[in-house]
């Protein structure tokens, strides 16, 4: 049977989704944002819920 | 995904609307200026580790390119309006959107199955408003 060639790093086999339970893990990342500050996490949720959106492009 | 198109209603029941992309902040700025989007905070994570820890997944081949997820995903840029706009990054990557509590507990989830799956707006606002009136 042939088999596709892994074609910019698309994943061979199918994954499934993770979600966690517990925003715990992510509290602690620090990214930056468009101006270059470092951003923690779970500091967007400490005054409020935070609706967090990972993007596949930009667009 | 066009949630920040959505930004003011998010702003509305009381929610903080984050984007998280790939690349750089230079891409994120660009980002912000073609899109208008003024005021809003978009986060770069170069190396996806926030993208593994909210289970996000990497894409087969079929999840980015079958013929029923391009039909799919073509259908809702028409309906939406939208113009992809430039991958930066890994290609195969996957996103999705988490409602966070304030005492960080998960309100709400949904991580793309494939490149054409994104969460009804409404559900994600509604899914938001509960979030801010149990606070």
């Amino acid at each position: 049977m042939p088999k596709f060639p892994n074609v910019l790093g698309a994943a061979m086999k199918r994954q499934t989704t993770n979600p966690p339970e517990r925003a715990d893990e992510l509290a602690d990342f620090v990214l930056q944002d468009q101006n270059g500050e470092d951003v923690r996490l779970g500091d967007t949720w400490s005054d409020g819920p935070a609706v967090l959106v990972w993007l596949r492009h930009y667009g | 995904m066009q949630l920040h198109r959505h930004r003011e209603d998010f702003d509305r029941v009381g929610a903080r609307l984050v984007v998280i992309g790939q690349g750089t902040p230079r891409h994120a700025e660009h980002f912000i200026e073609e899109y208008g989007l003024d005021g809003m905070q978009v986060l770069v994570d170069p190396d996806r580790k926030t993208y593994e820890a909210a289970g996000a997944k990497i894409a087969t081949v079929d999840e980015l390119w079958h013929p029923r997820i391009v039909a799919r995903g073509t259908k809702i840029a028409a309906t939406d309006r939208i113009v992809q706009g430039r991958t930066q990054g890994h290609a195969a990557q996957l996103g999705g959107v988490l409602v966070v509590a304030r005492d960080g507990s998960i309100a709400w989830a949904h991580m793309s199955d494939d490149a054409s799956d994104n969460p009804p707006t409404e559900e994600v606002l509604q899914a938001a408003r509960t979030a801010a009136d149990t606070a």
